[in-house]
């Protein structure tokens, strides 16, 4: 074998161990940033006993379920059952190998990194659906069924949302895709439409609030969660909250231009400095983000399974339709 | 007829009649003349008849536990989280759509009629509190008047406003909650918790006056237990500079919003006709557009001395009934101030003896709680406690409403029509 083969199974491995060492920390902080930040728009003070103003409450959920005792029902197939969180926490921590924090710093930079990222979080649905039939619960298989049709549907427009950004960039790499915003403005400038559409599907594809409805907690308990217990659940619940930094993550790459400040990069700072620079600004746009995600959970409704799905197939999908031909037309035409 | 004959239209022990004798007593009992076997089926798996595991005895039981091509039961409480309480609903359902539906009750019942009638006319005023918790002083204000009636006398007119003004202000916590419910239910969050800092304003105002912050004891057989006092009026002017702009906060969160209109409106419609037929009274009735309040259709003291007229909505939606609590709030607040304007000075409690022992006869007095029409029915055979105490509870009636409104729904808005019909399983199962 070759070195340089040896040298890039070594880079994967580490990166992979990195990013999978870094979903930890990143669920820990939005679960306590959703604690917190709920608590604040409900007029509660929310947790406030552990660690400095209830710093440390997320931490002791995570050492909470991790403790707690593993049940698995009588009737649930078990093997399914036992290897459904597992699919849908890797799925969510495998998309993290693609988002490109800073400069130089990307786990693994595809040439079609986007494409990839699509695929992987599509997986979850897998995931979702399994955990739903294996469980055998009527509530869990409601949930199961739900979260497939929900995935399934709101996949469509959100890659579609998005193709419309690749055309006009020429590119599936997400470090190209930086350096083109880098150039010629961010594009959530030149497409709009297609973040519109990017953000109300991501919000259904990650089961955010207002298209909970995968656990709509009023209506089907716990949808496929219902009868999960002790770090198996952990899994959903940490596999969720780092599916929404992700999501935030991939829209700010996309739209928000990544790494890159509101103003030119400063030329003065390159190497490591760049880096923590990149890293600032990259942090600070997806917790923007977050927060929103957060903002709107506290302030709205659940949508119905039946208005869900009309949205993605009579709105978003022709919306996302004709953005795209749109673009393609102007690409072609104005030489973009 | 002896103690162990059985009473007629009851079913003895099947186990040792003859079939013709248990189809004949089945029937006298409004059965079907035998058990039916179970239907049996399988669906993704699914022991679909696992409720209930005795075989169906009536057409209805049989007519919701057969199961139809592509039909599962889903068994809804009493565990879970939004049946307010302990209420369990089956629903059948094909795919999310519910086809059929069944309100099973009793979960919470504690006999609390059946005490009523081994306490003395004073004590059965504690034990009515915890029917109906979220107004409990509505729950005892029906039976005040009705022992009042009973015993012939009346509470002074301080009372009769001081008694007023208490219940309105449960009111107005009482509709505050329920929007709050019903958003929860829909699946916001944060309403619930708006309605709960108004509840304990109230509350704590309440307390200031009877001592207590949920179960007040706070009514009297001729009167109140106090006069209002310093720390309730300064809390109730306190709460009532604000309270329009807690509920306009609560309503921006909602009443505009684009999913909660598209969740409420055209949902589980009452109509009119149904309305009245069914018996539903209260907010519910009135937001199908019928103009029936007890407190102007058989005004009680002092309730004819206050400028009121009820409000009505059209459609008889979900979100025409949580439009009509929050007109009702709104209209409480308006009798609170006419109350403190009109109140007149005197004594709170008439003279009464601490044992009261009515002359045989009957009472019946009916009040508006927040739910609806809630009366009280009491027989006195001259001893110290009620021969007979019945209670009417209106979210009991309103419940009857689902098995009509929901076929054709979806799961989710079983929910959301639940909550909007505002039952309180406390008082549904007594």
């Amino acid at each position: 074998m070759d070195v340089e083969l040896l040298l890039g199974i070594g880079r994967f491995v580490l990166a992979t161990t990195l990013i999978l060492l870094l979903t930890v920390p990143t669920a820990f902080i939005v679960i306590q940033l959703e604690l917190k930040v709920i608590a604040g728009m409900n007029l509660r003070i929310g947790p406030n006993r552990v660690g400095p103003s209830g710093m440390f409450q997320s931490t002791i959920h995570g050492f909470k379920v991790l403790a707690k005792e593993d049940q698995i029902p009588d009737k649930a197939d078990r093997a399914t059952f036992t290897i459904a969180p597992w699919m849908v926490f890797m799925a969510a921590a495998m998309s993290m190998l693609v988002i490109p924090f800073a400069p130089g710093a990307i786990a693994a930079d595809f040439n079609i990194g986007i494409v990839y990222f699509f695929a992987i979080i599509g997986l979850s649905v897998v995931g979702l659906l399994v955990a739903g039939w294996a469980s055998y619960n009527k509530y869990s298989l409601l949930g199961g069924l739900r979260s497939a049709a929900q995935m399934v549907s709101y996949e469509i427009p959100l890659t579609l949302s998005v193709v419309g950004a690749v055309v006009l960039a020429g590119t599936l790499n997400f470090t190209e895709l930086i350096h083109w915003q880098r150039d010629h403005g961010w594009l959530f400038i030149w497409q709009f439409v297609g973040w519109g559409i990017f953000y109300i599907a991501s919000l259904a594809e990650i089961n955010r609030t207002p298209f909970d409805m995968v656990e709509a907690d009023s209506e089907i308990v716990a949808g496929p969660f219902t009868e999960y217990s002790g770090m198996r659940f952990g899994f959903f619940f940490f596999a969720e909250y780092v599916s929404l930094f992700i999501m935030s993550a991939i829209m700010t790459s996309l739209f928000f231009g990544g790494w890159l400040a509101p103003w030119p990069f400063p030329a003065e700072l390159s190497g490591f400095l760049g880096t923590l620079y990149g890293i600032f600004w990259f942090f600070l746009k997806t917790y923007l983000f977050v927060f929103a995600a957060i903002w709107m959970r506290a302030t709205l409704p659940r949508v119905r399974v039946d208005q869900l799905m009309g949205m993605a197939w009579k709105v978003l999908l022709p919306l996302a339709l004709v953005n795209l031909f749109v673009t393609a037309i102007a690409v072609v035409w104005l030489n973009l | 007829m002896t103690a162990t004959e059985p009473r007629e239209g009851r079913v003895r022990d099947p186990i040792d009649l003859d079939a013709a004798e248990e189809a004949r007593l089945r029937t006298a009992a409004g059965m079907i003349p035998a058990p039916i076997a179970s239907p049996g089926g399988e669906y993704f798996g699914f022991d679909t008849v696992s409720i209930p595991d005795r075989p169906p005895q009536t057409e209805r039981e049989r007519e919701l536990y057969t199961l139809g091509e592509g039909e599962m039961l889903v068994n809804m409480g009493p565990q879970h989280p939004s049946t307010h309480g302990v209420m369990r609903l089956v629903l059948k359902v094909r795919s999310e759509v519910v086809t059929d539906l069944d309100v099973v009750l009793g979960y919470l019942h504690r006999g609390i009629e059946k005490l009523s009638e081994n306490a003395t006319y004073t004590t059965v005023l504690t034990y009515v509190d915890p029917m109906d918790y979220m107004s409990a002083m509505h729950n005892e204000h029906a039976p005040a008047l009705a022992f009042e009636k009973l015993y012939g006398i009346e509470a002074p007119p301080r009372a009769q406003y001081i008694r007023a003004l208490v219940v309105e202000l449960n009111r107005v916590f009482s509709h505050g909650l329920m929007m709050g419910f019903l958003a929860l239910d829909i699946g916001a969050l944060t309403p619930i918790l708006y309605g709960f800092i108004n509840r304990d304003e109230v509350v704590e105002m309440l307390a200031a006056i009877s001592g207590q912050r949920m179960l007040f004891n706070f009514f009297r057989v001729g009167g109140v237990n106090w006069d209002v006092n310093d720390e309730f009026l300064s809390r109730l002017g306190a709460w009532h500079a604000k309270e329009l702009r807690n509920v306009k906060d609560n309503e921006a969160l909602l009443t505009g919003n684009e999913i909660f209109r598209a969740r409420t409106r055209k949902m589980g419609v009452i109509s009119r006709q149904q309305a009245i037929n069914l018996g539903v009274t209260g907010p519910n009735l009135r937001a199908s557009g019928v103009p029936f309040d007890v407190r102007s259709a058989h005004p009680y003291p002092p309730y004819h001395e206050l400028e009121f007229t009820p409000i009505v909505q059209e459609h008889g939606d979900v979100y025409d009934r949580y439009l009509q609590r929050i007109a009702e709030i709104k209209q409480s607040m308006h009798l609170i101030e006419q109350i403190m304007d009109k109140m007149p000075h005197g004594p709170v409690q008439a003279q009464v003896p601490g044992i009261i022992r009515p002359k045989p006869g009957r009472a019946y007095a009916a009040i508006e709680s927040p739910r609806g029409l809630y009366s009280v029915y009491a027989i006195s055979d001259g001893g110290p406690t009620p021969y007979r105490f019945r209670m009417r509870d209106p979210s009991f009636v309103s419940l009857q409403v689902m098995p009509v409104l929901m076929p054709g729904h979806l799961i989710a808005d079983t929910m959301a029509i639940m909550a909007s019909l505002d039952p309180i399983m406390g008082g549904v199962d007594k």
